[in-house]
């Protein structure tokens, strides 16, 4: 990988990005008002109506509408005015992408997914390159989209890669600092977290502590910084923990049911009353329950462990967005390696591509022409999520099988009945 | 409902590494599989476990703590009791001030208790009884003398003959007697006793067979012996009333079939003719006002002289904006016609009226008024006022006969009895729906509902007659209804316990198969081993 391949694909995706910003002024306050972009807890459009009350002095969740974390408020206030320097904020959002792009590069640097410290894989050679993954990552459409549209899961996301590039680095104090930021911007990174510490456990130089000991010097680790940006927080709003339930909260209760690409809303739109709780609780249940499993199915693999979980989380989450399978495509693509061991790919993404195109047809039939209803568009999010689950599957499958094929060498290449 | 893409993925996990370590299908039996490494076993079975530690000590306790149903404690027994008449029985005493200044003290205590059994002989229904009372003597004018309790005063006054007079203003009967009929103190009757009983009872005798109507419709008692002719009026009182509510909202209209008249003196009018009785109904009920006036309104009915039918039609309920209904208080309508139609009847040839009632509607009134007019002065409004105000008493249910302030004290009377037992008949619905429907829930407020309502209603039936008791069973309709018809337990109603298989099946059977599966699995494999390392101990030992 040469600097110039890098900075060239850099330097194209900041061109197309700064395109599409400024030579079509109206697609970003299009894309903004998408609800397979923005969600009730990312939306830029929200955003901006809660800095509105910030800067003039009214309690930023006073309105209903902004549920996002409280320090974004600062950040964006930061930035020079967006009706007068237009400028600014799509700039933050490209660097922001472009770090994303690099922390994927880093990990894929370091070769974790084909060789970890208990597993190598016979097919990791035949691995895409850093510059590869970056461009897929960088002009993903779906990237592209989130970027335009100004979601503030980019910041998730970024922090996420951030923090799995890290963890491959060795630097786990560093790798926790920025889950600890994932999870207060969204609070579902937080689910990360043991396969992560895996991560960063595997990738220390030495393995002379224990386990256990390291696991929990990281927890601490998270729990502290969690405290400290809460604390922050709580200083910010005005000296109450009131925000908690207007953040966290909505994602936990679903209080808005805006419709997203998701599974949720639908749900708990047709839900009874008095088994809403029951369900909520379910779902998040439903949403946690992998962790466990999946961290010691691949406790070799801790890498795969959570490419697999995030795909599950952009399907199963409270308010996913097509920004989360952008996240979850850009791990995927460093597995390529494993692509002749997947079995529905064509099927995977065919459906994804099928979704992506019928999904705001749909969502226009109901919306605007009023010719179709919320099924349409709830029909084509199953679809979306179905072929995002296939994918998810067949990674976990290609990765299962390469272990397995480690261990039974006389059995490459032949079929393998699932059962 | 449920996501499906749930059930594969899981499924998938689970199964796809179950596949990686058991043997493949594909191959075989020539070939058989190598045996499962212990840490394969092992791993699986922490897989196993950490998806039943996260079922059991999250899902469980979530479960439970989300689905169990709140049933806040209800005194169902006192409920019932209210329901079935046993906690009150509703005794309406009356009490009677007898003013007899010109009498001697003893002779006029000894009137009064002979009066006092005359009256007990003469009454056959026991939830309607009169106390005569002795007032006390007061040479100061009679201004102070009315007791606030007692619902009619006596004034005994000498006389040539024994005469009987309602005082039209105030609660109050003059009678006056000839001297020599007073009773002697030791005598056992008298005719003037016997004439003041009759008098008492034929002035009470409506609200009396009101109440025992009521009374005798819900389960408490047996009908008391009321005749069907009387039945039948207090039927039609019934029907022609209005449900008793706090507040009343009345709509004052002028339509007219023409351009005019455009304007109308109501204000002034409302002021002098209606003010005055809603002043009197004021302890009884609140009123709010409006006004509206209509022009090219077409009745239902074209034709010159209305027959009985087409009263009933006569109202365009289509086109013309009534019952608005302001807030929650049910509407009176008021409705003056301008128009040269008149009703007639085929009976009573020639002779017209002007007005009708419709039950629990209104009233409309035609008034005949020259085209040219274009407005309606005071007087012109005078008769259309007081035949308002006369169907408004009929349309709030009070009674017919007496004079005004007994009617109203007696409305005020058979109100808090009907409230009583409304109240009493709304908490047992309840009662009998809390214990009829096991799984339904019944939320904190429903509770605090019933026992307010419970304790309004104890106060009321205590002091039922009194002009507390109309204020309290009020309160504890208000609070009865309120609790049972309770949002989150309507709802509930209609969810029979079939439903929650329909609820929770769908998406959590997909995911309770793979769980069931693999902990089955595990704990076979378990036993085995345990089987496995005795049989291996015992062959340690025969060796």
């Amino acid at each position: 990988m040469t600097f110039r391949g890098k900075a060239g694909i850099y330097a194209i995706a900041v061109l197309l990005r700064l395109v599409l910003f400024f030579a079509f002024p109206g697609l970003p306050d299009l894309l903004t008002g998408r609800v397979e972009i923005s969600t009730p807890v990312t939306s830029f459009k929200r955003l901006e109506e809660g800095l509105f009350l910030y800067n003039h002095n009214v309690w930023p969740y006073d309105g209903g509408v902004y549920h996002q974390a409280p320090l974004l408020l600062p950040l964006f206030s930061l930035l020079p005015d967006s009706k007068s320097w237009p400028i600014f904020t799509p700039l933050l959002y490209i660097l922001i992408d472009l770090l994303s792009a690099d922390a994927l590069v880093k990990i894929a640097a370091s070769g974790e997914a084909g060789k970890s410290r208990l597993f190598t894989s016979p097919r990791r050679g035949k691995g895409s390159t850093g510059l590869v993954i970056a461009a897929a990552f960088l002009f993903n459409p779906l990237t592209i989209a989130s970027c335009v549209g100004r979601t503030t899961s980019v910041f998730t996301n970024c922090a996420i890669l951030y923090a799995i590039a890290k963890a491959v680095q060795g630097f786990s104090f560093h790798a926790m600092v920025a889950l600890s930021f994932a999870s207060y911007l969204s609070m579902y990174p937080v689910l990360l977290l043991p396969p992560l510490v895996l991560l960063a456990y595997d990738r220390r130089a030495s393995q002379k502590t224990s386990v256990l000991k390291f696991s929990a010097v990281n927890v601490l680790v998270v729990a502290g910084c969690l405290s400290v940006l809460l604390g922050m927080s709580y200083a910010l709003t005005g000296n109450s923990w009131e925000f908690l339930a207007r953040t966290y909260g909505i994602q936990l209760t679903l209080t808005d049911l805006t419709p997203t690409v998701g599974l949720w809303w639908y749900f708990f739109i047709e839900m009874f009353d008095s088994f809403r709780s029951f369900f909520l609780a379910l779902f998040w249940l439903h949403l946690a329950s992998y962790v466990g499993g999946l961290s010691i199915r691949l406790r070799t693999q801790p890498l795969a462990a959570l490419a697999v979980l995030l795909g599950i989380f952009s399907i199963f989450k409270p308010y996913p967005s097509i920004s989360d399978a952008s996240l979850f495509l850009g791990l995927f693509s460093l597995y390529t390696h494993l692509l002749p061991l997947m079995r529905y790919t064509y099927v995977a993404s065919a459906t994804l591509m099928y979704a992506s195109f019928l999904g705001p047809a749909f969502y226009h039939l109901w919306i605007y022409a009023g010719s179709g209803n919320a099924n349409f568009f709830y029909a084509i999010t199953l679809v979306w999520s179905l072929g995002q689950s296939l994918l998810v599957s067949d990674l976990t499958f290609a990765v299962l099988r390469d272990e397995w094929e480690v261990e039974r060498p006389e059995m490459v290449g032949k079929e393998a009945k699932q059962i | 409902m449920a996501p499906p893409p749930s059930g594969p993925t899981q499924e998938d996990t689970a199964s796809s590494a179950a596949a990686s370590e058991s043997p493949a299908p594909a191959a075989p039996a020539i070939k058989a599989p190598p045996p499962e490494t212990p840490t394969a076993i092992r791993r699986r079975s922490y897989i196993v476990l950490s998806f039943w530690l996260l079922v059991v000590f999250l899902g469980l306790p979530f479960w439970w703590k989300t689905t169990t149903i709140y049933r806040a404690d209800l005194p169902l027994d006192r409920m019932l009791e209210w329901a079935d008449g046993k906690a009150c029985r509703p005794a309406i005493p009356i009490q009677i001030a007898v003013h007899a200044d010109s009498l001697q003290e003893e002779e006029a205590n000894h009137l009064v208790r002979l009066a006092q059994h005359a009256i007990d002989d003469l009454n056959d229904f026991s939830g309607h009884h009169l106390r005569l009372q002795l007032a006390p003597r007061q040479d100061r004018p009679r201004e102070s003398e009315q007791n606030p309790n007692s619902a009619l005063s006596i004034h005994l006054k000498p006389g040539d003959a024994t005469t009987a007079a309602l005082d039209p203003y105030r609660a109050a009967l003059d009678i006056t007697y000839p001297l020599n009929s007073v009773p002697p103190l030791h005598s056992a009757s008298s005719m003037l006793t016997t004439y003041i009983a009759t008098e008492l009872r034929s002035t009470f005798a409506e609200e009396q067979s009101i109440v025992s109507y009521l009374l005798s419709s819900s389960p408490t008692s047996k009908p008391a012996g009321l005749s069907p002719a009387v039945v039948e009026a207090l039927e039609k009182r019934a029907t022609r009333a209005l449900r008793y509510a706090p507040t009343y909202h009345l709509t004052f209209s002028l339509f007219t079939d023409g351009p005019a008249p455009t304007t109308w003196d109501i204000d002034t009018a409302i002021n002098e003719y209606m003010k005055p009785l809603l002043d009197v109904l004021g302890p009884i009920h609140n009123f709010t006002i409006d006004t509206q006036v209509q022009l090219y309104a077409t009745p239902g009915v074209q034709s010159q002289t209305l027959t009985k039918d087409d009263l009933a039609s006569f109202i365009n309920a289509a086109e013309w904006p009534l019952s608005p209904s302001i807030g929650g208080a049910p509407t009176i309508n008021f409705l003056t016609f301008i128009g040269n139609q008149t009703i007639g009847f085929p009976d009573s040839e020639g002779q017209t009226s002007q007005s009708w009632m419709i039950p629990q509607w209104g009233t409309v009134y035609l008034l005949s008024q020259p085209d040219t007019n274009s407005h309606v002065t005071k007087d012109a409004l005078r008769q259309p006022m007081l035949t308002f105000g006369g169907h408004l008493l009929t349309l709030l249910g009070t009674p017919q006969s007496g004079s005004l302030p007994l009617r109203l004290s007696s409305l005020s009377r058979i109100r808090s009895a009907d409230l009583l037992l409304r109240a009493s008949d709304a908490l047992g619905s309840l009662a009998r729906l809390s214990r009829s429907l096991p799984s339904i829930a019944i939320p904190r407020n429903v509770a605090d509902g019933v026992a307010k309502s419970i304790r309004h209603l104890e106060e009321a039936c205590a002091g039922l007659g009194s002009s507390e008791a109309l204020y309290h069973a009020r309160i504890a309709e208000e609070e009865a209804e309120r609790a049972f018809f309770e949002k989150s337990m309507v709802g509930q109603l209609y969810f029979p316990d079939e439903h929650k298989i329909a609820v929770y099946l769908p998406l959590l059977g997909p995911v309770t198969v793979p769980l069931v599966m693999g902990a089955i699995k595990e704990i076979k494999r378990l036993l085995q081993a345990r089987k496995q390392r005795a049989q291996e101990a015992k062959d340690k030992k025969s060796q």
